[in-house]
């Protein structure tokens, strides 16, 4: 593999190496407004994958990158991206999302 | 840009062997960035592992790296860091690894207060080996070893770290990886040896069969056993029992560091100065 880290792709708050990524809800567990969320992934071990779904929620705290054990989620900073203020929708998504098993909400089910 | 990782890893190694969620993962990265905001050469860091999941620790840096015998951690870095006394030398281990089978020269290394930054990373279990019991697994939890309960009584490390006479102990968990980078940071820079015990997860092989089959299950867990030696110090003795306290236990700057000690016998032996005598130390005994 060239690198773990994939280029910033430009106007994206969070963006993610899905190689290095094993699915294991932490980034998720860790984010304070509901931006990231599990999909089904079939050619992944676990059978999911991580997926940004909320992008304009993002607070850049960058708590997900700094608990990815993988070298795999990333976070651009403060002059490359403007972040959202944390609101108590973002919250609130947040809660369901971790009710829902870490899984983004339109999915049901477990991993 | 996102603080970039690659140039301190090899990535021809990667992805990781640890399984998902590993809280090693997290402890790397967060010494990759207490490495990068002290500004090191990457050629003046040796990073030594042993056996055990920790012991793939320095497969995936690209530091000078040795992976050592099972628990000889400290025996090799001492080697090391007295012929390059100007290089950084990390000792990295597990649970198992630096307070079982590596107990011997764990204390022996904090006794001599040697400039090595020793870290523990402690899941409580024998992780690789597929949950046998370790020093720190907790009484009452199931392991391959004691299928009825392990009734083994738990060590202490970071007790053993100041009772050994490491100058500088701390213990933090890879919940809270900032806290994690500055306890790097300031082991990186203390001078004698720095007693780490920083607490991670195993929810493959400790939280199977304890009720935490996730990452986040067993992390909630480490959460609740832990608490900041400040709440700590104000608990009454009897709430005391079941905690670990976390932050920086013991920082001593006046104790003398071996590798300085030793080059007083070059000194002797070159010629340079008298024979050691009790005169030169405060601490006679």
């Amino acid at each position: 593999m060239a690198s773990a880290m994939i280029e910033y792709p430009g106007d994206v708050p969070v963006w993610v190496n899905t190689d290095n990524c094993k699915a294991c809800d932490l980034c998720v567990s860790v984010c304070p407004s509901g931006v990231l969320g599990m999909v089904y992934e079939t050619t992944s071990t676990l059978g999911a994958m991580i997926s940004v779904n909320n992008p304009e929620s993002c607070i850049g705290c960058n708590e997900c990158e700094l608990s990815c054990p993988d070298f795999a989620i990333y976070v651009a900073n403060k002059k490359e991206f403007k972040f959202a203020k944390l609101t108590d929708d973002s919250k609130a998504r947040q809660e369901k999302i971790i009710a829902n098993n870490y899984m983004s909400l339109d999915i049901q089910g477990v991993k | 840009m996102a603080f970039n990782y690659d140039k301190y890893l090899r990535l021809e190694k990667m992805p990781t062997l640890w399984c998902w969620g590993c809280g090693d993962g997290v402890i790397l990265k967060a010494f990759v960035r207490a490495v990068d905001k002290l500004g090191l050469n990457k050629d003046d860091i040796c990073v030594v592992s042993g056996i055990g999941c920790s012991g793939r620790f320095s497969s995936y840096v690209d530091f000078n790296t040795v992976h050592t015998t099972h628990g000889r951690t400290v025996a090799f870095a001492t080697g090391i860091k007295l012929a390059n006394p100007d290089k950084h030398v990390i000792c990295v281990g597990g649970d198992g690894d630096t307070l079982a089978i590596g107990g011997n020269h764990t204390i022996h290394g904090a006794r001599r207060n040697i400039d090595i930054t020793f870290i523990i990373i402690n899941n409580f279990i024998y992780g690789l080996t597929n949950s046998q019991t370790s020093p720190t697994t907790p009484q009452g939890m199931w392991t391959v070893s004691q299928k009825a309960g392990n009734i083994d009584p738990t060590f202490n490390a970071t007790n053993l770290g100041i009772a050994a006479g490491a100058s500088f102990v701390a213990r933090e968990s890879m919940l809270d990886p900032k806290k994690l980078e500055k306890v790097f940071v300031k082991a990186l820079e203390h001078k004698g040896f720095a007693f780490l015990d920083i607490l991670s997860n195993c929810h493959i092989n400790l939280g199977r069969k304890n009720k935490m089959q996730s990452a986040m299950a067993n992390l909630e867990w480490i959460d609740s056993i832990t608490i900041s030696k400040k709440k700590y110090d104000a608990l009454p003795e009897e709430e005391r029992l079941n905690l670990l306290p976390t932050g920086i236990l013991k920082d001593d700057k006046v104790v003398r560091e071996y590798c300085d000690m030793y080059q007083e016998i070059k000194d002797v032996h070159q010629g340079k100065r008298s024979k050691i005598t009790q005169d030169d130390f405060e601490k006679k005994i």
